[in-house]
């Protein structure tokens, strides 16, 4: 949406010079900047990384995984971290998307189609089924410079508090890229989507080439948390050597 | 150095802000948010949920939050109040009928203490249509000139076209930065 990001169809940037009287001054208030500082610390959280765990160690552990404990984690995980019947939310992906800004074009949609009786029996068949994705990509996707990955997400009957997704790529044993983001709360019965902009990360030419000639060894895990306990864990893995 | 100062610094470090956009239902919220990006916005549905957009602007990292305005989703719009930077309230220009309930529901928020810190961006939305009110009459239907508890500008534009858009939220983001980024 900046002049240099965003360059969808007809870009808000075009509009900058038609300006455009600003309705009201604005009155000058006395007031402390911000406010609410003490709940803007609390919203904080620490940029720090966890310390390093395995998944082994993990499951030693016992009880819910939280945020905090996948934070640590340095490769994918091989297994899940929670069984499909943990997602007592109902919470359902149904459409995933991703965009490249500099050209507007949508590189990537799909779309879950609606629910049927058939989806439970395949899901008691395959305890991974819907939980893995495999991507296929041709070696351009790696040159791309912004992206926008969409989700869009149904609730069940029961509003969500502090809905937190955590989702960590890797190439092999190298953390890519981990993101971190607080949906917060969720309205019963809703479908919700969340659409993240952002740079691709740069990568250096040898790891393109690596990860171009070692399909599905990039990997991702996404993790979801509900009031600070993993209810969903989904994967993909990727291969960047698609059209050759 | 006092708190404030250091919390003043964090923020700038990561120059963070959230957006939420509300109004009724209709009012074109969604179709300002797709239009902000890029996206096409001749399929709009009514939002039964929200729609976040997290991007970079001008080295801002905002997340912008749009959430649904049907009547039976406005008692969940409180939980979406906290640490929010800028209030985006949309309104549609040309649905003269409602202009009250309008008003009414920009007023209540305005009392809300967790938005308390807020900003206050009014779009007069659909200027596009032909029975739209003006500017001018849509801040006094609104009152907005009673308004001494938040900074509040009133733009008029079009979502439909992205007339205006740009200079609405960079408005919103120069009040924002000069509250909460000051240098020390």
């Amino acid at each position: 949406m900046s002049g240099t990001k965003a360059r969808g169809d007809a870009p808000v940037a075009k509009n900058v010079s038609s300006g455009g009287g600003l309705g009201a001054a604005a009155p000058s208030r006395d007031r402390k900047p911000g406010g609410g500082v003490l709940k803007r610390l609390r919203s904080r959280r620490s940029q720090v990384d966890s310390r390093p765990v395995t998944e082994e160690d993990l499951r030693a552990q016992g009880g819910h995984i939280m945020p905090e404990d996948v934070l640590g984690l340095r490769v994918a995980t091989r297994g899940y971290l929670c069984k499909p019947e943990d997602n007592i939310y109902n919470i359902d992906f149904v459409r995933f998307k991703i965009r490249d800004l500099e050209t507007g074009t949508v590189l990537f949609e799909i779309a879950k189609p609606p629910h049927t009786d058939d989806d439970e029996e395949n899901r008691e068949a395959d305890a991974s089924a819907g939980r893995f994705v495999r991507y296929q990509f041709t070696p351009a996707f790696l040159q791309l410079r912004t992206v926008g990955a969409t989700v869009e997400f149904t609730v069940g009957n029961r509003p969500l508090n502090n809905f937190r997704m955590i989702e960590r790529h890797y190439f092999r044993d190298r953390l890519l890229k981990s993101f971190d983001f607080d949906f917060g709360f969720c309205i019963p019965n809703s479908r919700n989507t969340c659409e993240h902009i952002y740079e691709f990360p740069q990568l250096s030419e040898s790891l393109v080439r690596q990860m171009v000639e070692h399909p599905y060894e990039t990997r991702s895990d996404s993790f979801y948390f509900v009031e600070n306990r993993l209810v969903m864990h989904n994967k993909a893995d990727y291969a960047y050597n698609g059209g050759q | 150095m006092g708190l404030l100062t250091i919390l003043k610094k964090m923020k700038q470090k990561e120059r963070e802000m959230r957006l939420l956009m509300l109004g009724l239902d209709n009012a074109g919220k969604t179709t300002i948010l797709k239009k902000f990006n890029g996206e096409d916005v001749s399929t709009i549905s009514p939002t039964l949920g929200f729609n976040i957009q997290t991007l970079e602007h001008r080295g801002f990292k905002l997340n912008i939050w749009d959430v649904g305005g049907q009547k039976s989703l406005r008692s969940y719009w409180r939980n979406y109040f906290e640490s929010t930077d800028g209030l985006v309230w949309v309104v549609d220009s040309a649905d003269r009928l409602r202009m009250e309930d309008c008003r009414q529901e920009l007023s209540a928020l305005l009392l809300e203490e967790r938005l308390a810190g807020a900003t206050l961006l009014v779009f007069a939305n659909k200027q596009d249509l032909p029975g739209a009110l003006s500017q001018e009459a849509i801040r006094e239907a609104l009152a907005l000139e009673q308004i001494k508890s938040h900074h509040w500008c009133i733009i008029s534009c079009s979502a439909v076209t992205g007339e205006n858009l740009l200079s609405g939220v960079d408005w919103l983001l120069d009040d924002i930065a000069a509250r909460i980024f000051t240098a020390d």
